[in-house]
């Protein structure tokens, strides 16, 4: 698995680095000639490199179902995809500074003339980097923790930019020599839009499943388990896999029509689709009124939290924080309809007793595995989940897999203290509730 | 990353700030009266790559002593020496016009103004 994840993430960066290190194979004696030479083609180089690593971020958008699997599941090519976009905006950003510089060996003049110039190309540069810059700005919290919807909008600039830094690419035609210009710039430029085209048009309309909320189950004060019955085609998931939900009820406050991901909580085998939806921020909230009958549609299944839920049982961790339950009550639900046997030691984390969701279930689903057990971890009385609370609930966590999901902090401590104990990394799964 | 992404932000707006404030700050050097004009019959006169003038907008160059720096292949200038070149100038490639800086540093090899007589 691990294997895969690497490997799929150097082809990725490997097509994303392509173009630039073609374009450095045709660098001439010349473009290495004096210090204006060398800042000039660097200049060039980082537009590239930029504009290629722009264009792969794109197209790893696409949020195809299946597609985020060998990466591990799709918080983690999102973050392959922030990553690669972060790059981007810092080549991007020093691209036209290098070129002024370069120019400023002949004169001030000419340097502020290479960046304001009435040249076509130049001016879609600067509204492709200024439409980069609007972008981005929320992504990496230039001015705060954005607003979720917000940031999704603006995100949605992104799109806009790739085509406008193709334009200016495709205007200066100097990048890649002969036919290679067209042909490289050509196809990563089908991937990017085709990623795009495929999020806004196809995905919206063909790829989301309607769904009608039969049963709603109450577990908590602060959550909702929504009983799904499918109107057309039935989606088809593994245990731990979480999906978006976007819901159509009329009397929603709001978040109708909005896309938001959850985790399934039901066994893949059941006819229906359980969704468990904590009140954590203003749509999941509003979710908490959702009606009975009324139409949400499912787009999915995303991530890969168990690598292979039907494998013969090994001696497992899981640590769950608060609402995080619902990868692992899926497990247990499916394991339980099938006569599988799991041997597990869950850790589940919550700020006091009246906080543990599911709490009958869990014992009943317990019950029937005589090699698994539960341990509560209430915060109120033990603080932050540490280590040696870890190894006094589970011994043998140095030989278990690990499997974590809950909020960031929980993941980050319960990864930190498991490493401590001689877990290695490459047997701890995470999952974390981060923006998608 | 985020802080390193909003370093660099920064960073960029401030160079260009600089720039732009050194730019406005500099004055602006006027050309020396009384330029010797030249007619194109004059700039005919070398059209050799070992003795290329070339007339551009107005102005007058000795390209010569540049030829052997400039990045596209000698023949590629040849044809415009000798000659009215603005187009040469404009035209590069796929019709496309030479940076600001080309433009900027062919200012060294100026002798003198196209004479507005025939």
């Amino acid at each position: 698995m691990r294997f895969t994840v690497n490997s799929s993430q150097a082809v990725v960066w490997l097509l994303a680095l392509f173009p630039g290190v073609m374009a450095f194979g045709f660098l001439s004696a010349p473009d290495f000639d004096n210090p204006s030479a060398v800042l000039n083609t660097l200049g060039r180089l980082t537009g590239i490199w930029g504009m290629a690593l722009l264009l792969i971020a794109a197209a790893l958008c696409c949020r195809v179902p299946g597609f985020d699997r060998p990466f591990g599941g799709l918080t983690k090519l999102w973050k392959l995809h922030h990553r690669l976009g972060a790059v981007a905006f810092l080549l991007l950003l020093s691209h036209p500074l290098l070129l002024a510089f370069s120019a400023a060996g002949t004169s001030l003049s000419a340097a502020v003339g290479t960046l304001f110039s009435a040249r076509p190309a130049v001016i879609w540069g600067w509204v492709a980097l200024l439409a980069l810059m609007i972008f981005m700005a929320p992504s990496f919290r230039f001015f705060g923790e954005p607003e979720y919807q917000r940031w999704k909008h603006l995100h949605r600039l992104a799109g806009i930019t790739v085509v406008l830094g193709l334009v200016h690419t495709l205007l200066l035609s100097r990048t890649l020599p002969g036919v290679w210009g067209p042909a490289v710039w050509g196809l990563w430029a089908a991937l990017a839009i085709g990623a795009i085209g495929y999020r806004w048009g196809f995905s919206r309309w063909h790829g989301r499943l309607p769904y009608r909320v039969v049963a709603i189950d109450r577990p908590a004060r602060n959550v909702v388990e929504l009983a799904l019955e499918p109107q057309a085609q039935v989606l088809c998931y593994e245990p731990g896999q979480f999906v978006y939900l976007t819901p159509y009820d009329t009397q929603l406050p709001v978040g109708r029509g909005e896309e938001h991901p959850y985790t399934v909580s039901s066994a893949p085998d059941e006819t229906g689709l359980r969704i468990a939806i904590k009140n954590l921020g203003d749509a999941s909230r509003a979710l908490q009124t959702v009606r009975l009958d009324s139409e949400v549609r499912i787009e999915g299944p995303y991530g890969c939290f168990f690598p292979s839920p039907d494998a013969p049982p090994e001696p497992e961790l899981w640590i769950a924080g608060g609402i995080g339950i619902t990868p692992f009550l899926s497990r247990l639900r499916h394991c339980a309809r099938r006569g599988q046997v799991l041997r597990i030691h869950l850790i589940y984390c919550v700020q006091d007793e009246t906080r543990v969701l599911f709490e009958e279930e869990l014992a009943q689903l317990m019950a029937q595995l005589p090699e698994s057990r539960v341990t509560l971890h209430f915060f109120y009385r033990e603080g932050p989940l540490r280590g040696e609370f870890i190894e006094h609930a589970c011994p043998d966590a140095a030989r278990r897999s690990a499997y974590l999901c809950g909020p960031l902090p929980l993941i980050e401590r319960a990864s930190t203290a498991l490493q401590a104990l001689g877990v290695p990394q490459k047997r701890i799964v995470t999952e974390e509730f981060v923006l998608l | 990353m985020k802080k390193t992404v909003f370093a660099a932000f920064i960073a960029f707006w401030s160079s260009v700030g600089t720039l732009l404030a050194l730019f406005a700050l500099t004055p602006t050097v006027t050309l020396a009266e009384g330029e010797t004009e030249y007619s194109l019959e004059d700039v005919a006169g070398h059209d050799s790559l070992e003795d290329c003038w070339m007339a551009i907008r107005g102005k007058v160059y000795n390209f010569t002593d540049y030829i052997p720096k400039h990045p596209a292949p000698p023949m590629v200038i040849e044809p415009w020496c000798g000659r009215e070149a603005t187009e040469g100038m404009t035209t590069k490639g796929y019709g496309r016009d030479h940076s600001p800086a080309a433009w900027e540093s062919m200012g060294a090899y100026q002798v003198g103004i196209l004479s507005s007589k025939p």
